[in-house]
C-alpha cells in the first residue's frame, strides 16, 4: 500500500521546496517545519515500504514511458531502501537541528528551500530505475550543493568554495555523462529486442546485457562512471572541494558529508557493481583509489586545527574506505556491496552526529579553531557526550557501528590480498584506521578536555539541537550490532533480484570465483580492535588531561613532514597555481585567440566582403537624375532600333 | 498649307533640344525650361495632327497639356525657390544631402 505512494518520497520535499521558497518569508522560522515534515513523511513512507518488501524479499518497480527509448521510473530494491531510510532519517534529524541552528539567519527560508530540494534530489537519485534519471538527480544534487555551500554568498570565501565544489565535481560529472553515452551506444549496437516496458538504460537491462558488451568497452565505461563517483564522493584527486565545502552552514556540511551528495558516488558504484565486476581491472582501480584516498586524507586530518576541516578530511578518508570496500569486491563478489553500504549507513549516522556536534560547539563557542577551545565539556555536557559517542564509533571502538563496518572492510581487504589481488588496499586501510582513531580523539580531547584556552561563550545549545544529537548518537553506537549480519545478507544479495550471475561475470572480468571464504588468522581479526583502541590511547597520551607526551616531542614547526601535511601536500599550489593558472589559463588564452582570430575572423571576413561588395555596387545608384535619364534614353534608343530591325525582317 | 512633315520635323527638333538640355544642364531653372520645351514639342505634334486629320480632340488635348504644364511649372518653381532659400543655389549637383 505504501509503495503506491513511493513517488511522494521525492514529491513531498520538492513540494516543501516550492512552498518555502515562495511562502517561507511569511512563515515562522522560515517555514523550516515544512521541510522537516516533508522529510519525516518520506521516512514514514520508506519505513512502510521497507515493512512491505523486507519480509518477502521483494522489490518495487514502477516505470512509465518518458520519450523515445527512455523511461522514468522508481526502483526500490534492498540497496535503494536502505539508502532511502538513511537519507530520510538523517535529513530529518539535520533539518530539525537546523531549526535551532539557523534561528535568526535572514536567509532561513532560502536555507530550508534549498535543503528540501537537496534532500529531494538525493532521494530521487537513490530510487531511480535508470541511469539517465539518476544522472539528472545527480546534477540536481550538484546544483544544490553549490547553492548551499555558497549559502552565505556575501562572504568571498564561501562564494569561491561553492564555485570550487561545482567546478571540481563537474570534472567528474562530464566523465559520468561520457560513461553513460558510451554505455548507451554500446547497448544500441547490441540490437536487443527488449521485452515490453523495458528500456535501454534501465538497470535491469544493463545488468542483462553485460555479458554481450565487449570487455574492453566495459572497462572504459566503468572507469568513466567511476570518474563521476570520484568527483562526487571526493576521492583522490578530485577531493579538493570537500574540505572547502566547510564554508556553508554546519548543517549543510553535515548533509553533504553524511546523508547526501558524497554518498551518491559510492551509491553509483554500488548500483553499477555488476558492471564493475564484469569489467577487467575496473575494481582494481576502485580499490586502489579508495584505499589511497583513505590514508591520504587521514594524514591531513592529523594536523588540521579547524574542527570542521578535521571532520571533512575524515569524511574523505571514510569515503575512501567505502570505495575500497567496493573495490575489494574482486575477491568476494557482491557481498562487498553489503559491507561497503553498511559502512556508508553507519558513517552517515556518526558523521552527521559529529558535524552537528561540531556545529553545536561552534554555535556556542563562536570559533572554528580548536586551539581556542578546550574544556568545553564542562559547559556542554550533552554535546560532549554525543560527540564522544560519534568519535568512538568513527575510531572503530569495539561494538560500535563503525567498528563492525570498518572491521568488515579491513577483513575483506585482507582477503583481497590473500587471494592474490594485491596487498596495498589492506595496508592502506589498516594504516588509515590507526590515523582515524588518533585524529578523531585528538579532536575530541582538544575541544572538550583540558582547560579553556580562550575566553569563549559558555552555554549549552537548545534542546531542538540536542534532541537530534542524542537520537543520532544512539544509532551511531548501537545500530551496528543487531543489524550487521542481516544487513550484509540483505544488501549483499541485492543483485539476485535482477538475476545477475556473478560467476559468469567473473569470467569476463578475469576474477577467480572463490567458493567459501579464505580463513583469516586470528591476529587479522583482532588487529582492527587493537589499532582502534591503540589510536585512542595514543591520542589520549598526547592531548588529554592524562597527557604524558607533548606533540612537540615528535614533531616541530620545522619538521618537513608536518609542513607538507599542514600545506595539505601542496595540493592548492599544484591545483591552483600550477594547473589552473599555468596550464588551464594557457589553454584558455590559446582558445580565446583561436576564437578571436579564426572563428570570429572568418565571420568578420565574410561580412566585410558583403559590405564591400554592396558598397561598390550601390555607387550605381548615383542619385543624379541626368544619369538615370541618359540610361532611359539610351535604352529607349536601343529598343527602337531593335524594333525597327525586326520590322525589316532581320532575325535578331 | 504647310506640309505636315515640317511640323513633325519642328517637333522632333524641339524634342531633341529639350532632351539635350535635360541631359547636359545642371541649373534647376534651365531644366524646367527644357521640360517645357519637351512638352511643347508634343503639343505641336498634337495640334498639327489635329488640324491635318481633321479632329478637334488633339487641340483639346493640347490645351489640357498647356494647363498641366502651367501647374507643373508653378510647383516646380516653388520647389526651386525653397531649395534656393535652403542652399543658396539651384545648381542641382550641390543639392545632395540624401545622396551617398
Amino acid at each position: 500500500m505504501y509503495q503506491d505512494y513511493a513517488y511522494l518520497i521525492v514529491g513531498l520535499p520538492i513540494l516543501a521546496f516550492v512552498l518555502t521558497i515562495f511562502l517561507g518569508w511569511h512563515l515562522p522560522k522560515g517555514g523550516g517545519f515544512i521541510t522537516v515534515l516533508a522529510t519525516f513523511a518520506g521516512l514514514i513512507l520508506s519505513l512502510g515500504i521497507f515493512n512491505e518488501i523486507y519480509p518477502n524479499d521483494e522489490i518495487v518497480h514502477q516505470s512509465m514511458h518518458w520519450f523515445s527509448s527512455f523511461n522514468a521510473g522508481i526502483l526500490i530494491d534492498p540497496l535503494a531502501i536502505v539508502m532511502l531510510l538513511m537519507v530520510t532519517f538523517v535529513c530529518t534529524m539535520i533539518h530539525t537541528y537546523a531549526l535551532g541552528y539557523m534561528e535568526g539567519d535572514p536567509g532561513m527560508a532560502r536555507y530550508f528551500a534549498e535543503a528540501g530540494l537537496f534532500t529531494a534530489a538525493m532521494l530521487g537519485l537513490v530510487f531511480s530505475d535508470n541511469l539517465l534519471q539518476l544522472f539528472i538527480f545527480w546534477e540536481l544534487v550538484g546544483l544544490c550543493s553549490y547553492l548551499l555551500i555558497g549559502f552565505w554568498y556575501r562572504k568571498p570565501s564561501a562564494a569561491s568554495a561553492a564555485k570550487k565544489a561545482f567546478l571540481v565535481t563537474r570534472v567528474g560529472d562530464v566523465m559520468f555523462l561520457a560513461g553513460i553515452v558510451l554505455l548507451y551506444t554500446n547497448m544500441v549496437k547490441l540490437n536487443l529486442t527488449l521485452p515490453d516496458g523495458a528500456y535501454l538504460l534501465q538497470f535491469q537491462t544493463i545488468y542483462d546485457s553485460l555479458t554481450l558488451i565487449p570487455p574492453d568497452q566495459l572497462t572504459w565505461i566503468a572507469v568513466l562512471l567511476f570518474g563521476g563517483a570520484v568527483g562526487k564522493s571526493g576521492q583522490f584527486p578530485l577531493h579538493v572541494w570537500l574540505p572547502d565545502a566547510m564554508e556553508g552552514p554546519t548543517t549543510v556540511s553535515a548533509m553533504i558529508h553524511a546523508a547526501t551528495m558524497v554518498t551518491a558516488g559510492v551509491y553509483l558504484v554500488a548500483r553499477m557493481f555488476p558492471l564493475f565486476y564484469a569489467a577487467p581491472n575496473a575494481l582494481m582501480v576502485v580499490a586502489y583509489v579508495g584505499a589511497f584516498t583513505a590514508i591520504f586524507a587521514a594524514t591531513m586530518g592529523l594536523v588540521m586545527f579547524d574542527i570542521k576541516r578535521v571532520l571533512a578530511y575524515s569524511t574523505v578518508s571514510q569515503l575512501g574506505y567505502m570505495m575500497a570496500g567496493l573495490g575489494v569486491g574482486a575477491a568476494v563478489g557482491a557481498a562487498s556491496v553489503g559491507v561497503s553500504i553498511f559502512h556508508l549507513i553507519g558513517h552517515s549516522f556518526f558523521k552527521a552526529l559529529l558535524f552537528l556536534c561540531a556545529g553545536s560547539v561552534i554555535h556556542a563557542v563562536g570559533t572554528n579553531d580548536m586551539r581556542e577551545m578546550g574544556g568545553v565539556m564542562k559547559h556542554m555536557k550533552w554535546t560532549g557526550l554525543t560527540m564522544l559517542a560519534g568519535s568512538l564509533t568513527l575510531a572503530g571502538f569495539p561494538l560500535t557501528t563503525g567498528f563492525f563496518s570498518k572491521d568488515e572492510i579491513i577483513v575483506t581487504a585482507y582477503e583481497h590480498g590473500a587471494m592474490g589481488f594485491g596487498w596495498l588496499p589492506y595496508l592502506f586501510a589498516i594504516g588509515a584506521a590507526l590515523l582515524t582513531a588518533i585524529y578523531t580523539f585528538r579532536l575530541w580531547f582538544l575541544v572538550f578536555d583540558g582547560e579553556a584556552r580562550s575566553d569563549y561563550h559558555k552555554h549549552e545549545s537548545p534542546w531542538i539541537m540536542l534532541g537530534p544529537l542524542v537520537i543520532l548518537a544512539i544509532f551511531a553506537l548501537f545500530m551496528g550490532m543487531p543489524s550487521q549480519e542481516s544487513f550484509y545478507h540483505y544488501v549483499g544479495n541485492n543483485f539476485d533480484h535482477f538475476g545477475v550471475d556473478f560467476e559468469e561475470l567473473a569470467v569476463i572480468g578475469g576474477h577467480h570465483v572463490e567458493h567459501g571464504h579464505v580463513s583469516e588468522p586470528f591476529i587479522i581479526k583482532i588487529l582492527p580492535i587493537i589499532i582502534g583502541v591503540g589510536g585512542i590511547i595514543v591520542a589520549a597520551l598526547f592531548y588529554s588531561r592524562w597527557k604524558r607526551f607533548d606533540p612537540g616531542m615528535v614533531t616541530s614547526e620545522k619538521d618537513p613532514l608536518r609542513k607538507i601535511l599542514l600545506k595539505r601536500y601542496y595540493q592548492n599550489e599544484i591545483y591552483t597555481l600550477w594547473f589552473a593558472e599555468k596550464v588551464v589559463y594557457g589553454i584558455a588564452l590559446f582558445s580565446n585567440m583561436i576564437d578571436l582570430k579564426i572563428i570570429d575572423g572568418a565571420v568578420n571576413k565574410i561580412s566585410a566582403i558583403s559590405v564591400g561588395f554592396g558598397g561598390t555596387l550601390r555607387k550605381v545608384q548615383t542619385g543624379v537624375i541626368q544619369n538615370y535619364l541618359t540610361a532611359i534614353v539610351l535604352g529607349l534608343a536601343v529598343l527602337m532600333i531593335l524594333i525597327e530591325l525586326a520590322s525589316m525582317g532581320v532575325a535578331i | 498649307m504647310i506640309p505636315l512633315v515640317l511640323y513633325v520635323l519642328l517637333a522632333s527638333a524641339m524634342f531633341t533640344i529639350g532632351l539635350y538640355g535635360l541631359l547636359t544642364q545642371r541649373n534647376g531653372i534651365k531644366l524646367m525650361m527644357c521640360v517645357e520645351i519637351l512638352l511643347n514639342s508634343a503639343n505641336i505634334n498634337l495640334v498639327a495632327f489635329s488640324a491635318y486629320l481633321p479632329n478637334v480632340n488633339g487641340q483639346v488635348f493640347a490645351l489640357f497639356s498647356i494647363a498641366l504644364a502651367a501647374a507643373e511649372a508653378g510647383v516646380g518653381f516653388a520647389i526651386l525657390i525653397v531649395l534656393y532659400r535652403l542652399y543658396g543655389t539651384i545648381e542641382l549637383d550641390n543639392i545632395n544631402a540624401l545622396r551617398w
